[in-house]
């Protein structure tokens, strides 16, 4: 019988930070295409994680149906999330400023929080709940 | 007092546009159901074609100028039907539905191009129907998603917590998920409480700053 396996990544907010919103997707989506799945120790912006979609929708084809995503985001409040709020508006600032340039290629940084995306063939399930969540899959 | 100058100034030559009201929410939420709903209330004629099958509809469906009289109150909206999000779509689950080979496969290219399409009109509504269905659990990552992004949009949200009529419908756990946004339980399909949807498109449906 043949053995089924799937492989799964771990990848630090570090890495992802260190890129650009482009690069960054296309990371995760060459990453989930080949069959990964992929956990980081951050969370995509709401913005970004359309653009996930976007792109993944770009790239469906006969063997690959797409994506699963699940995050839990960090909840912030106080001083946390104001100096939440104020990256946003510089990044959004810088990024505008950039297409300005004809640089749009502007670095942003993850929310604080854990995300899981792995490829919709293997990945049949998540359930998730305000804190937690959990997987199931099928090889 | 500016403000109210220019709004008279653009109302009475004409360049005021209407509110442009996106139906948006994942597969099968109902979305087109209340489409039709709404502009058989108010036109006379439905938006487009239901169907059980997911992704029936698959470019945007527009339904201008549908005036929403309510309680001596007036709305003059565009209707937008988007086609569902999702963030797979398999050509082989169209087989279930009698949908097979090149027919599936085309089904879903043409639904891949929906969803890219119903994203890029997110720059272009000015409030939106997050239509979700009540006998599924809403914390799913397309309605979380979708409600982050018009959030960071600014633009304002109703949620339509649809399909109440059904018993496995808990629209008390889609207020529970998101508190922090106005809910109503309806049922497209069998007109439940659409009076209260009308009251809540007049209350906060307004244009994009």
């Amino acid at each position: 019988m043949k053995e089924k396996k799937f492989k799964m990544d771990f990848v630090s907010s570090e890495t992802l930070n260190e890129k650009s919103q482009d690069k960054r997707i296309g990371f995760i989506l060459s990453k989930v295409s080949d069959g990964s799945i992929l956990v980081t120790d951050g969370v995509l912006k709401p913005e970004e994680e359309m653009e996930l979609i976007k792109e993944t929708m770009r790239k469906v084809d006969d063997g690959f149906p797409g994506i699963e995503v699940c995050s839990l985001k960090r909840q912030t409040k106080g001083v946390q999330l104001f100096m939440e709020r104020v990256t946003d508006q510089t990044e959004r600032f810088q990024t505008f400023i950039g297409n300005l340039r004809g640089k749009p290629a502007v670095k942003t940084s993850l929310r604080t929080g854990l995300t899981l995306i792995g490829p919709a063939k293997i990945i049949k399930k998540i359930k998730k709940n305000p804190n937690s969540f959990s997987v199931l899959t099928e090889v | 007092m500016f403000e109210g100058f220019v709004d008279w100034f653009l109302r009475i030559f004409g360049s005021r546009r209407d509110i442009r009201l996106g139906i948006y929410g994942a597969t099968n939420a109902g979305k087109t159901t209340l489409a039709n709903k709404i502009s058989m209330d108010f036109t006379g004629e439905p938006v487009g074609k239901v169907s059980q099958i997911p992704h029936e509809t698959r470019v945007v469906q527009k339904k201008e100028k549908v005036e929403i009289k309510h309680n001596k109150k007036k709305i003059l909206i565009n209707l937008l039907d988007m086609p569902g999000l999702a963030t797979k779509i398999d050509y082989k689950e169209f087989y279930k539905y009698g949908i097979r080979g090149k027919a599936a496969k085309k089904r879903a290219k043409e639904a891949t191009d929906g969803v890219i399409e119903a994203i890029r009109w997110l720059s272009n509504v000015d409030t939106v129907l997050a239509v979700m269905d009540s006998t599924q659990d809403p914390l799913n990552q397309i309605n979380i998603t979708l409600l982050g992004n018009l959030e960071a949009r600014k633009i304002p949200v109703i949620i339509v917590a649809n399909k109440v009529d059904k018993k496995r419908a808990k629209p008390d756990a889609i207020r529970e998920a998101f508190p922090q946004y106005p809910v109503v339980g309806i049922s497209a399909l069998k007109g439940k409480n659409l009076n209260g949807l009308y009251d809540a498109i007049a209350k906060y449906a307004r244009r994009a700053k």
